[in-house]
């Protein structure tokens, strides 16, 4: 999949590209859209709500376990790399995880940087992009390009999570009311 | 700045450019839901950062909503039919 922005090679394109080779930035966000993706999004999700129905039936926090499940079977189909995907498979590994204290201080997230964007500097903009890293995975402490980047991916794959449920949702309530399944299900619009 | 010291979170954002990060922001409002409607206004930064946020929170909020509705559907509806109509939808 050709990458979106291979117009403009600048001199500062190519070296952003250099530094994403350490996968700092993974696919980009028309992959999450394709239906190849959402296919195997619903039959990796399905197969991960049987487990979940097996395992919890009676589980009062069933919906938090599916919502778990989701979001584990997406960050799988990120296949590591992003941020937001790996943090949410390290944070199912290891579940009571404490909090850790910000390790070398606060200061460091406002000291001035040579060169750096004069937009970063602004205290609405650095407010609001902590804001957003606290929304994607495992972004708290990340750099505000690096939170930009992550957010860049993960909102693609969330749209994607979030229709692949709905469609699932919609078979299953109309298999239970027991319609004619192949109309309902041919005419459901991927949209 | 080559020292892994530095290397966590400032080094790779030093060499950032005002054109980078203007790049990444119009990336970011290309994927929000009215992209379409003010892709040629100039929308400040802090703009797109707050409908993302806001953009991202109605998705979560949407996921969890799904996951109530799942949670209860996979409690009553009959396994193999579904499963049989899934796989069914998942082959045409």
């Amino acid at each position: 999949m050709a990458i979106s922005n291979s117009e403009g090679d600048s001199a500062a394109k190519e070296r952003e590209r250099k530094r994403k080779r350490s996968a700092e930035v993974g696919p980009s966000p028309s992959k999450w859209r394709t239906v190849s993706e959402r296919t195997l999004y619903s039959s990796k999700l399905l197969e991960a709500l049987r487990r979940v129905r097996g395992t919890a039936p009676a589980d009062p926090p069933r919906s938090r376990a599916v919502r778990e499940a989701a979001d584990r079977v997406l960050a799988v189909a990120a296949r590591g790399r992003t941020r937001w995907s790996r943090a949410i498979l390290s944070s199912r590994a290891l579940k009571l995880k404490p909090r850790k204290r910000r390790p070398a201080g606060p200061a460091r997230s406002k000291k001035p940087l040579a060169g750096a964007a004069e937009m970063k500097r602004s205290p609405v903009l650095q407010r609001k992009a902590r804001v957003l890293g606290r929304l994607v995975p495992g972004c708290r402490k990340l750099s505000f390009p690096t939170i930009l980047e992550e957010a860049s991916d993960y909102i693609p794959a969330l749209e994607m999570q979030v229709r692949v449920m709905s469609a699932l949702a919609a078979m299953l309530s109309s298999s239970g009311a027991g319609a004619p399944l192949s109309d309902r299900l041919g005419s459901s619009q991927p949209f | 700045m080559s020292s892994r010291r530095s290397r966590s979170r400032q080094s790779s954002s030093s060499r950032i450019t005002d054109e980078q990060i203007n790049d990444l922001v119009s990336k970011l409002q290309a994927l929000l839901p009215e992209a379409g409607i003010r892709s040629n206004e100039r929308v400040s930064a802090a703009s797109v950062l707050q409908d993302t946020c806001n953009y991202i929170r109605s998705l979560h909020q949407e996921a969890n909503d799904l996951s109530e509705r799942l949670s209860e559907l996979l409690a009553t509806t009959d396994a193999s039919s579904a499963q049989a109509a899934i796989i069914r939808s998942l082959l045409m």
